[in-house]
């Protein structure tokens, strides 16, 4: 087996959104696999690589398109506990509560369960969004004024 | 012109759209549940946005989330497609409210054709024929049985709130109608929260032809023929076709009229249909209107050439109607295929499809998400594909029909492929005698068990 062809192909199964891929070519069998951990866990996020000799075949990738709901945008966990605060509605994600105001949270600040962390605005009014866990916030997904989806991920919170 | 229009829709009809959009240079935005983030008209729209979990009351019928997407999106108009929200009239008036074009008849006319009562008086007001009956509700068993011994058994008792063939009981004589009268009133407040019913004389050997009609914003009103709708099982369609294997030019002048006074009587603006029950003695009556596009639109397209959705698109943007009347050119057939085994009491069967061909060529036509891989999701109906024939004689659209359900693959699924072709083999189809009541009184004939 190449090392170089099977270098590129990690990278290229990297850069893509399969779970799997299978490519059988004179004799091997070369199968990456993707495994999504919950960001609660402990995090794994790398391609597995088997690779197999079997009877000779013609070249026959097949991919295997995720079934799986994926987040809108995957968080890559960090290695403490996380939590990810995702919008319940489609509308603006919006930081602070006015324009001039100062931003519900910032990286770092400590959150409590019910605590306000931002607005998302979906046809004139204004819905605030609040954290269901106790922790500090790692990270802010969006930015202020993106329009957000039902479900998409709004906040990382490393729990306590 | 519109710069973006939103699709309020799922599956084969939100392709259709988006396809339509496409050829007129707008750009599109999908919104999909959770369960369809795989589907195809998520990956052709030219944006797309998340509204909810797999339940349709959480994703395809919640209002905020759709009218969000769309000011996020800052679409213009929405297309409602059909089934979901195109005939809310809560919906279009929130539409009008934000600015945003409702690609429909107003809220207004969506609501007087949705009370089924309602949407009689007016066309009888309008002098389009109507099934002999009640002037709206019937509101006690004497009442009933006066009108009853006027009309002549057998009737039927319907429920006002109810439609697309629920909540209806029929009567054959004076002897059960005091009974029938009660349970129907019960069950209609059990099934729509309204018991309230009508009455109608019940028709012989009806057949469900409707008419397209078409309004635009500055008063014109056109009809574009009829579509035969008789194949039906518990009164879904599965088999349409235009035109109807038992319409002449002269009953087809007549029911077109009927059916654009209806729609001019309120005003319509945008894509209609005036469903008619005609019966053996070829008197047809006014039964329902429906305020969208319908899903056998295609054989309509097909039998004169024309495109009903750019047309929808075209009059919600205040052109005048560019289609104009004129006697079927071709003669088209749609076979609705759903994920469902007719040989197993046509239990549904969701699933991955692991193989997948369409057939093609000549005088074919295919309106479906599906794609080989693709994997059905159980929360919405079973119909996965539209396949559509078309040809000079109605002899050779059922040539093409059979031929094409022969190159039609699906596996991993069930589906109702060989049923229709068991149809296209039938010899009352192939005569074009049959009625609404062919499939259920013989169905089983149609496609013996194994």
């Amino acid at each position: 087996m190449d090392l170089n062809y099977l270098r590129r192909l990690l990278k290229l199964f990297d850069e893509s959104t399969l779970t799997e891929l299978t490519i059988e070519e004179e004799g091997v069998t070369v199968r990456l696999a993707r495994r999504f951990e919950s960001s609660n866990n402990a995090p794994v996020a790398l391609p597995q690589v088997m690779v197999q000799p079997v009877a000779p075949s013609n070249l026959a990738p097949t991919a295997a398109p995720a079934q799986e709901p994926l987040p809108a945008a995957a968080p890559a966990p960090s290695s403490a506990r996380t939590h990810t605060i995702v919008s319940p509605i489609v509308g603006t994600f919006y930081r602070a509560p006015a324009p001039d105001a100062e931003p519900f949270v910032k990286v770092g600040d400590h959150v409590v369960p019910g605590q306000t962390l931002c607005i998302v605005e979906a046809m004139k009014l204004m819905n605030e969004i609040e954290s269901d866990v106790s922790g500090t916030v790692v990270k802010i997904l969006v930015e202020n004024g993106q329009p957000v989806e039902y479900n998409q991920p709004l906040f990382e919170i490393a729990l306590d | 012109m519109f710069r973006k229009v939103l699709i309020a829709n799922r599956g084969e009809i939100a392709l259709r759209i988006i396809r339509a959009c496409k050829e007129l240079g707008i750009k599109t935005v999908a919104v999909y549940s959770k369960a369809d983030e795989t589907s195809l008209h998520v990956r052709f729209a030219d944006e797309a946005v998340c509204i909810g979990p797999p339940p349709s009351k959480e994703s395809y019928l919640k209002i905020p989330h759709i009218i969000a997407a769309a000011e996020v999106t800052n679409a213009d108009a929405i297309h409602p497609g059909y089934g979901f929200l195109a005939e809310n009239e809560t919906f279009a008036e929130i539409c009008r409210d934000h600015g945003i074009t409702f690609i429909g008849p107003t809220p207004e006319q969506i609501a007087a054709m949705g009370n089924k009562s309602v949407a009689k008086e007016t066309m009888r007001a309008a002098g389009v024929p109507v099934i002999p009956g009640s002037e709206g509700v019937v509101s006690s068993y004497k009442e009933a049985a006066a009108l009853a011994r006027e009309i002549g058994y057998p009737i039927m008792l319907k429920a006002v709130a109810g439609g697309g063939g629920k909540g209806m009981r029929y009567v054959e004589s004076e002897a059960e109608l005091e009974q029938a009268f009660i349970t129907a009133r019960n069950e209609a407040d059990a099934a729509f929260g309204n018991p309230d019913v009508y009455l109608e004389k019940f028709l012989e050997e009806p057949r469900h032809i409707e008419f397209q009609v078409f309004g635009d914003q500055h008063g014109n009103v056109i009809h574009l023929n009829e579509r035969e709708c008789s194949i039906q099982r518990r009164h879904q369609k599965l088999i349409e076709e235009a035109p109807s294997p038992i319409m002449t030019p002269e009953l087809r002048s007549k029911m077109g009229e009927a059916a654009k006074r209806g729609a001019a009587a309120v005003g319509y603006v945008g894509a209609g249909t005036i469903e008619f029950l005609v019966d053996k003695y070829r008197n047809f009556y006014f039964m329902e209107m429906n305020t969208r596009i319908q899903v056998e639109h295609p054989v309509t397209e097909q039998s004169l050439g024309v495109d009903l959705i750019k047309e929808q698109i075209l009059v919600a943007m205040g052109e005048r109607l560019s289609l104009a009347e004129r006697e079927p050119a071709l003669h088209a057939i749609e076979c609705r295929i759903n994920a469902e085994d007719p040989r197993h009491g046509w239990r549904p069967s969701p699933g991955q499809i692991t193989s997948l061909h369409f057939p093609g060529g000549h005088g074919v036509r295919i309106d479906s998400h599906i794609y080989q891989g693709y994997t059905i999701p159980p929360y919405y109906d079973s119909m996965i594909a539209k396949l559509i024939t078309f040809a000079p004689t109605r002899n050779e659209a059922i040539a093409k029909m059979r031929r094409a359900l022969e190159e039609f693959i699906i596996e991993g699924i069930a589906t109702t492929i060989p049923f229709h072709r068991a149809m296209m083999d039938n010899p009352d189809f192939l005569a074009g005698t049959f009625d609404t009541k062919y499939l259920d009184t013989k169905g089983w004939e149609v496609l013996p068990s194994p």
